[in-house]
């Protein structure tokens, strides 16, 4: 009720135009953080600050939580405006954009090193944070890639978990046709929209859009050229995928049975077992690019991490709070890994219990541990500045590869492209 | 014979206007059908009711505090509906009534910020409210929305259809420029009023990327931003999200609903 | 046009009358737009830019997405909006025949549409339009194709599914102008039509089409920004695939604004294309307008 009078008293306020004081100044000792998923990265967020402040009582963390472009939006507006005024003290950001938010809005973040022990990370997530030296993430999530699979339907094509391990993609395509002609199910959806398949293949390669100095890596560069021939090939042989459009048919196709396969990042599991299909799931090694010298079965897709504002009032509370328990908590991990199904990036992590448990969803396979050998391994690549730019580049000549379109002609427009872009 | 002719048409007007009602209808069925069924199934295109509406409702309240940001959106709407009609129909009606030269100049460049994306003139926007202090706040979304050029072009070209006469007769009765306004033309009006209610209604309860920029705290989002949020997480609870598109859909059409028969009264007994 | 000869106390109340919008739009709309306008000369990457006199409009011939932009833009702006406008007057016609049964169904029926939340629309059409979705097996069904089509998969079919999106959204918004609008004619003028015997096509083309042609003008003017400005369908529902195909302006803006490394002078700058096209096109739609009326 009294809520009420105030609001009330709030809009004779603003209907003569005078203004509230602002609702920002936030009270001492509370850390505001934006993240972007409330089940998942939010809720890692939550557990976290729960158990800081059994240390800290007089430390709170409010979080705030958008939807993944939101935050994206809010935060790119914000700090172009040059206003610090309203940022959060932490906030969580896509890795593929690290490198574009670091170099575009320099001394907006905070440099972390010395502060948190970037030795006890996989290495891929702290390199891509830094800048000149300065590590600036508090690295969270890893997208390290596996194949997932319905074991029940490739057994029917007469296929075995055995039978995966170690395979490159020529021959993956191969298992698949067969599944298509023995089982009728597709093995893949794929959405010609989205380029993340041919990031998958490059850093699978240790290879990028770009050079580690950052020039585009596009025409003339043989993995690249490389990984989106054998993603061509993939496109082509149009029998073994469903095409889809969007997100929630993409994951439609699996949830609802249909779809066989789905090779992503390791954040997929808490959706694949919303499918319900206990025991009918299998986790195999991301198949290798065929005839590259230097391919391996580890790689990434999306991934993100915490960096803390500059601007930030409570700026030493934030980093004390993310050192202690993001950079050392071995049990904190192992509880976000249980609950949210979050795969962090702290190596160490991996001895806990949950991370060498056996999954009945999987047929009792370790799937965590599966995942963290893979971590390990992820080649390091510099994700540059552009990533969104190529990105949006190579998906534009996605649906002419289909057809059959030379990869060369593909390749000239993806690059002229490119550099007409980044500039 | 005209009859038959005069059957067959009216025949198809209905049909017509049957097909199109199902197609419009269609999708809004689908999603409260949606608020009754889980997420998986939601995916799978099931059209048939479930029984999940209870659960989805309660996991909503258990994830957003409902009340306050339905409320934050209801106090945005009706403010800004209230604010926006009062200023921006006032000035549509000048800008027809009292015909000048350099107001027709001014107009035509009213009209021409209509046509700048919004994105272009955010930033600044943002810079501005930081130095008002009003970052975060009511204030901050609804003083660049509340003359809306649209709304004044609307009730310009509206208000050429209004009778010059009455207005004539008003000024021989001895009635000043305000009343008349206030007194002859908002009840004439009524019509093209309840129209522009609908619309700046709508808008301001769905205006989605200002208050996302501008708006900081869990306690003042608008169910907009909530439902774009719910959407979008990795595995999405789409009966979660139905629920919640639904609660945000409803207010808009009851408005309508309260209105539409404006449009049928229209004139009727008002002119002479 | 004897209203054009006006006095001194009508010129003041004209000014003051439309005080308080200009107070506000000058604050909150001029400022913001020089402030843009100086941006669109500006290069550079996030907050570092400094002076670049046209290089971003040089930059704007030579770029391949713009122009792919602007072209999808026009193929939209050509083909919707007639679409859109003639559905929308016939609906409003129809429904206004006071003898129709169940007007108020009608009418809040193609309303619907543009309240439905652009979430679940756009969840929806996706799902409706999909490979295995309901419009493939209904056309299959009726024998229409043999085989189905990757609606949004293909570039020609993904703009069919955007333009019948946009129009399903937006006809009945327009219809409601239309309907509002047909009110404020005398009724009388009707009565003394039909008396004398005129069927009721040509009492809709030459008393309601004449005395709804300034609302038809506002729509037409506000239709065309819609368009220009087009974002939430193709945001939503094919993010602008394939291979750009449904790609807009205002999607490329908020792609350059948010989503590539942030350029805002270039993005101000496309900006500027957009308000040049709107000027250059409502220009002439007000000359037809006036041409249409001696």
């Amino acid at each position: 009720m009294n809520q009420m009078l105030i609001r009330a008293r709030k809009s004779v306020f603003l209907a003569t135009g005078i203004s509230l004081l602002a609702m920002t100044s936030a009270l001492a000792g509370e850390v505001t953080v934006w993240s972007w998923d409330p089940n998942f990265n939010g809720a890692t967020m939550k557990e976290a600050a729960a158990r800081y402040s059994a240390s800290h009582p007089d430390m709170t963390i409010n979080l705030v939580d958008f939807a993944k472009a939101d935050l994206e939006q809010k935060l790119q507006a914000q700090l172009a405006s040059g206003t610090t005024e309203g940022l959060p003290d932490i906030v969580l950001i896509e890795d593929y954009g690290a490198q574009k938010y670091l170099l575009s809005f320099p001394g907006a973040f905070e440099p972390l090193n010395g502060k948190i022990d970037y030795s006890g990370f996989a290495p891929y997530k702290v390199e891509l944070a830094t800048v000149d030296g300065n590590t600036y993430s508090m690295p969270f999530d890893s997208g390290v890639t596996g194949l997932f699979y319905r074991s029940d339907i490739l057994a029917e094509a007469g296929y075995t978990a055995a039978d995966l391990q170690d395979i490159d993609w020529d021959q993956f395509i191969e298992i698949a046709k067969v599944v298509k002609e023995k089982t009728g199910h597709p093995m893949l959806g794929i959405d010609l929209n989205d380029a993340g398949a041919v990031r998958i293949l490059l850093q699978s390669m240790g290879a990028w859009y770009f050079t580690p100095d950052g020039q585009p890596a596009i025409a003339g560069d043989a993995k690249f050229k490389a990984a989106l021939s054998t993603y061509a090939k993939l496109l082509q042989a149009k029998e073994i995928y469903k095409p889809v459009s969007g997100w929630t048919e993409y994951t439609g196709g699996f949830v609802s049975g249909e779809v066989a396969s789905v090779f992503t990042g390791v954040w997929m599991t808490a959706t694949i077992k919303a499918a319900n299909m206990s025991g009918q799931w299998g986790v195999a090694p991301l198949p290798k690019m065929p005839g590259v010298e230097g391919a391996t079965h580890a790689s990434n897709l999306g991934g993100s991490s915490w960096y803390v504002l500059s601007s930030s009032a409570e700026k030493d509370e934030a980093v004390d709070f993310l050192a202690e328990v993001w950079g050392k908590d071995a049990d904190f991990y192992q509880k976000i890994l249980v609950d949210q199904g979050a795969l962090g990036s702290y190596l160490a992590a991996r001895e806990g219990e949950a991370y060498k448990a056996s999954d009945a969803y999987f047929g009792g396979q370790a799937v965590w541990q599966s995942f963290s050998d893979w971590l390990a391994a992820v080649p390091a690549v510099n994700y540059g500045i552009f990533t969104n730019e190529v990105d949006a580049a190579v998906a534009a000549q996605l649906p002419a590869l289909a057809e059959g379109g030379s990869v060369d002609d593909a390749i000239a427009a993806i690059d002229a492209q490119v550099r007409a872009q980044i500039q | 014979m005209s009859r038959v002719f005069a059957q067959a048409r009216s025949g198809l007007v209905y049909a017509g206007l049957s097909l199109a009602a199902f197609v419009s209808i269609f999708p809004f069925f689908w999603m409260l059908v949606g608020t009754t069924n889980t997420a998986p199934d939601i995916i799978k295109g099931k059209i048939t009711f479930g029984s999940a509406l209870f659960d989805n409702i309660t996991n909503l309240f258990a994830q957003v505090d409902m009340v306050q940001v339905f409320w934050n959106s209801t106090f945005l709407a009706i403010v800004g509906t209230v604010l926006t009609l009062a200023i921006s129909s006032l000035a549509g009606y000048a800008f027809e009534m009292f015909p000048s030269k350099t107001r027709e100049r001014v107009f035509a460049v009213l009209l021409l910020t209509l046509s700048i994306p919004f994105a272009a003139i955010m930033v600044p926007l943002f810079v501005m409210m930081a130095k008002l202090t009003l970052i975060n706040t009511f204030t901050a979304i609804l003083l660049p929305s509340i003359a809306s050029v649209f709304i004044i072009f609307y009730f310009r070209q509206a208000t050429k259809a209004f009778p010059h006469e009455l207005r004539d007769a008003a000024k021989i009765d001895g009635l000043k420029e305000w009343q008349i306004f206030l007194y002859i033309y908002l009840p004439v009006m009524r019509s093209t009023y309840a129209a522009a209610i609908i619309i700046v209604f709508m808008a301001n309860w769905n205006n989605y990327l200002w208050p996302l920029i501008v708006l900081q705290t869990n306690e003042n989002k608008t169910l907009t931003l909530v439902v774009s949020s719910l959407a979008s997480s990795y595995y999405p609870d789409y009966g979660v999200v139905m629920v919640a598109t639904v609660l945000a859909t409803l207010p808009t059409i009851i408005v309508f609903f309260l209105l539409q028969r404006r449009f049928v009264e229209g004139l009727t007994g008002s002119v002479k | 046009m004897a209203k054009s000869r006006i006095g001194r106390a009508e010129q003041r109340n004209g000014w003051l009358f439309i005080a308080p919008t200009l107070v506000l739009l000058g604050l909150f709309m001029v400022y913001p737009i020089v402030w843009s306008l100086w941006m669109s000369f500006q290069t550079g990457r996030g907050m570092n830019h400094s002076f670049g006199g046209f290089t971003n409009i040089i930059r704007l011939t030579q770029d391949p997405v713009f122009l792919r932009a602007l072209t999808n833009t026009g193929i939209f702006l050509v083909v919707q909006v007639p679409i859109m406008i003639v559905l929308a007057l016939l609906f409003a016609a129809a429904l206004n025949n006071p003898k129709l049964r169940f007007r108020g169904f009608f009418r809040t029926a193609i309303f619907l549409p543009c309240v439905t939340s652009l979430v679940a629309y756009s969840i929806l059409f996706k799902s409706m339009f999909a490979s295995d979705g309901v419009i493939n097996d209904l056309a299959i069904m009726l024998h229409l194709m043999d085989a189905p089509i990757s609606w949004l998969g293909d570039p020609f079919w993904a703009r069919t599914v955007i333009i019948l999106a946009i129009t399903w959204r937006w006809t009945g918004y327009n219809m409601i102008f239309y309907l509002a609008a047909i009110q404020n004619i005398d009724k009388s003028i009707y009565e003394a039509a039909r008396i004398d015997g005129v069927p009721a096509w040509a009492r809709f083309r030459y008393i309601t089409l004449p005395m709804l042609k300034p609302v038809i003008l506002f729509t037409t003017v506000i239709s065309t920004i819609g368009t220009l400005q087009l974002f939430d369908e193709v945001n939503n529902i094919t993010t602008g695939g394939p291979s750009d195909s449904t790609l807009t302006l205002s999607l490329y803006i908020y792609n350059l604004t948010f989503k590539f490394m942030p350029s805002l002078g270039y993005a101000a700058t496309v900006s500027y294309v957009i308000v040049i096209l709107v000027a250059v096109l409502s220009f002439l739609q007000f000359l037809v307008a006036k041409d249409r009326k001696a």
